[in-house]
This record gives structure tokens, C-alpha cells and sequence, in this order.
């Protein structure tokens, strides 16, 4: 077929083609709601949750909800070539750093003893096994999603695909955990949510390729 | 392009009309090795591509280095696949001698593949637009489908070929 003849083809295709951002905004509740119907039939809500939601604990929730906003602009960024995301790195670096800081302050304060402490729970290893598993339909859903669009470094897409799946899992998730230290929540939310980012980077060549 | 994410046809047709001489300059000058139908494979390669992602520009930004995004990522995405089966240039060798008749240049050999794999009434279609040029309304009227129905068939032939292809210099 000749070029020219490829391009009166190609120019007579004019159906309207969805953006990424509506086909993340129609997949991501779905998978959401599988999410949490998995959460509401093998974990279940913390007993005192109402009480955990009106305390301080109730960050361990919403933190990473403006998490996971962050990572999907910064998503929709890097697969829309021209785009610059400086800004939107920085604003999720920025907010890493934050908490990090939190969590430096309650180190120095605990001492390394206390993070020993905080961490010899049988809690850390449902922790670190839930989220991953409750993220799972959502980085199914982030991947379909971002696969329409076209990810010029599919590598570190595919990593921030896992940042949005494990930061709305550790959402879910905080609303079963009944663990509210820093010392533990920081450590062990971040080593779930940052498993499933690695998975996404490992996903990200071979589904984001276009 | 905004005109063409309306719907203009036209306006997207003079679009590719003008970008296509700029990017074939461009892959020729990369790909002396792959030999004129080669540079064409992958020219086609880049417009398929720049056509299946027209949506990922944004409207308020600048059209150039999006094109050249997409461009340059698929060149070298297509390159890197071809060079594992790298066809050695003859001219190299062969200056002086006779040229032969051979094929047209702009003619693309990988789409001739692809279209055959594609299911008759689909490459039909497609066919219909390209080499004779028809408008929706003539096509439809002579596959007896909707304009609708053809406009439909016709985007998502474009979308198996592109996945196709894809698969093809995997």
C-alpha cells in the first residue's frame, strides 16, 4: 500500500477517540469498588472505626488519597508526549520528602529501639501482603487505562501506575489497619505501596508499548 | 489537528500531506541500511502511530514537539526492531550498474501483509479510502452499510493494523 493512499485512509477516520484521563476516570471507579468489596469481605472495617476516623488516624486514609491525585496527574503527563511534568514530580517528591520527615522526627524522638518496637507486629506482614493484593484490580485498570495513551518512558509510567494502584489500596486498607503509630504506618504503608510500584515499572515496557 | 480532532477530514488530510515529506526526509536519513521500502515500512509506522494517539496532544499546547515526540519514539522504536533483521543496502556495492525497474518506493511492503491478514470486508474498506479514494457516502453505498457502519469498520480496521504491525517488527 502506498503512503499516500495510507493517508487518505488514516484522514478519513475521524471518529472522536477517548482521552486517557476519561478512560482512567471510567475504569478507576470499577476497580475501586472491586477493591473495596474484597476489603468489606475478607477484612472488614477496624471495630473502632468511627472513633479512628474523627482522631488524627484518619490521615493514615487521606494521605494517600492526595497520593494517589498527585501520581495520576502525573501520569497523564508523562503519556501525553510534549507534556512537561516537572511540576507534578516535584509536588509528589515534595510530598514524599514530607512524610518522610514525619517519620524521621518520630524516629528521633522513638529511637531506633522504638521503631524495633513498632514494628515486631504480626501486623506488619498482613500490612505488607493486603495492600498489594487490594491494588491489584486497580493496576489492572490504571495499566488498561494508560495503555491508550502513549508513554514515551513506559518504564517509570508503569511505576507511577503502581503509585496510584498501592496508594488507593493503602487507602482501603487503613481502614481495617488498627496500628496508628508513625513508626509503623510510614514504614510499612510505603514498603507496600512501593512493591507494587516496582511491579509497575517491571509491567510497564512490555503493557505500555505502543 | 484541532480541526482534525473535530472531525474536518480535509483539514486532517492536509495535516499528513505536509508532515509526511518532513518525516520521510527524516527516516531516510536514519535508515540508509533498511533500503527505500524499509524507510516507507517505517514511515507508514510513524503515521499509523501518530493517527492512533492523535488524542494524547493537548489542544492548548504546541503541535511540533508533540509530532516529534511520537515521531522520534517511533523511529527509533521501529529501527530497533528491524535492525535485528537488517537487509544490507545493494547501492553500496552496485553503483554503476543498470538500475532495475524495482517497485515503487513509496510503496510500504508491510502493509500488504498486514491488510492480508485482516478480514476481507475490513481491508476492503480500507482499500476503498485509500487506493480509490472514495468518500464514506460512495463506500457505503457500494458495500450496502451505513455511513456510520463504514466509519465505524474503518476505524477499527485502522486500530488492527496498527496492533498488527506492531506485533510484526516485535
Amino acid at each position: 500500500m502506498k503512503t499516500e493512499d495510507l493517508i487518505l485512509a488514516l484522514s478519513a477516520d475521524t471518529l472522536p477517540q477517548k482521552s486517557v484521563a476519561q478512560q482512567l476516570a471510567r475504569a478507576m471507579p470499577v476497580a475501586t469498588l472491586i477493591s473495596i468489596a474484597a476489603f468489606f469481605a475478607f477484612w472488614g472495617p477496624r471495630p473502632d472505626i468511627w472513633e479512628a476516623l474523627g482522631s488524627a488516624a484518619v490521615l493514615k486514609t487521606l494521605l494517600p488519597l492526595g497520593f494517589v491525585v498527585m501520581a495520576a496527574a502525573l501520569a497523564l503527563a508523562l503519556t501525553h508526549p510534549g507534556t512537561r511534568h516537572d511540576m507534578r514530580s516535584a509536588a509528589l517528591g515534595l510530598f514524599v520528602v514530607l512524610v518522610i520527615g514525619a517519620f524521621a522526627t518520630a524516629l528521633l524522638n522513638a529511637g531506633f529501639a522504638g521503631l524495633i518496637a513498632a514494628l515486631s507486629t504480626p501486623s506488619l506482614v498482613t500490612c505488607l501482603l493486603s495492600i498489594p493484593v487490594l491494588a491489584l484490580p486497580v493496576l489492572v485498570a490504571v495499566f488498561w487505562a494508560l495503555s491508550s495513551g502513549a508513554a514515551l518512558r513506559p518504564r517509570l509510567t508503569g511505576a507511577v501506575a503502581g503509585l496510584i494502584a498501592g496508594g488507593l489500596a493503602a487507602s482501603v486498607y487503613s481502614i481495617y489497619c488498627d496500628k496508628d503509630m508513625i513508626l509503623f504506618v510510614v514504614p510499612a504503608y510505603c514498603a507496600a505501596i512501593a512493591s507494587i510500584s516496582v511491579i509497575g515499572a517491571l509491567l510497564g515496557p512490555r503493557l505500555l508499548k505502543w | 489537528m484541532r480541526a482534525a480532532n473535530r472531525g474536518d477530514s480535509a483539514a486532517y488530510h492536509r495535516l499528513f500531506t505536509a508532515i509526511t515529506p518532513v518525516l520521510r526526509k527524516v527516516v531516510r536519513a536514519r535508515g540508509t541500511a533498511l533500503g527505500r521500502e524499509g524507510c516507507e515500512d517505517v514511515l507508514q509506522d510513524v503515521l499509523l502511530a501518530i493517527h492512533s494517539k492523535r488524542h494524547t496532544w493537548r489542544e492548548d499546547a504546541p503541535l511540533r514537539p508533540w509530532l516529534y515526540a511520537i515521531a522520534r519514539h517511533k523511529v527509533i522504536d521501529a529501527f530497533r526492531a528491524r535492525g535485528r533483521h537488517i537487509e544490507l543496502s545493494i547501492d553500496e556495492f552496485a553503483e554503476g550498474l543498470p538500475a532495475a525497474a524495482g517497485p515503487d518506493p513509496m510503496d510500504g511492503r508491510d502493509m500488504e501483509k498486514v491488510l492480508g491478514q485482516l478480514d476481507p470486508r475490513a481491508a476492503e474498506i480500507v482499500r476503498a479510502f485509500g487506493l480509490n479514494g472514495e468518500t464514506t457516502a460512495e463506500t457505503a453505498a457500494r458495500l450496502d452499510m451505513s455511513e456510520g457502519a463504514v466509519r465505524v469498520a474503518l476505524h477499527r480496521a485502522l486500530k488492527t493494523i496498527a496492533r498488527l504491525r506492531e506485533r510484526m517488527i516485535e
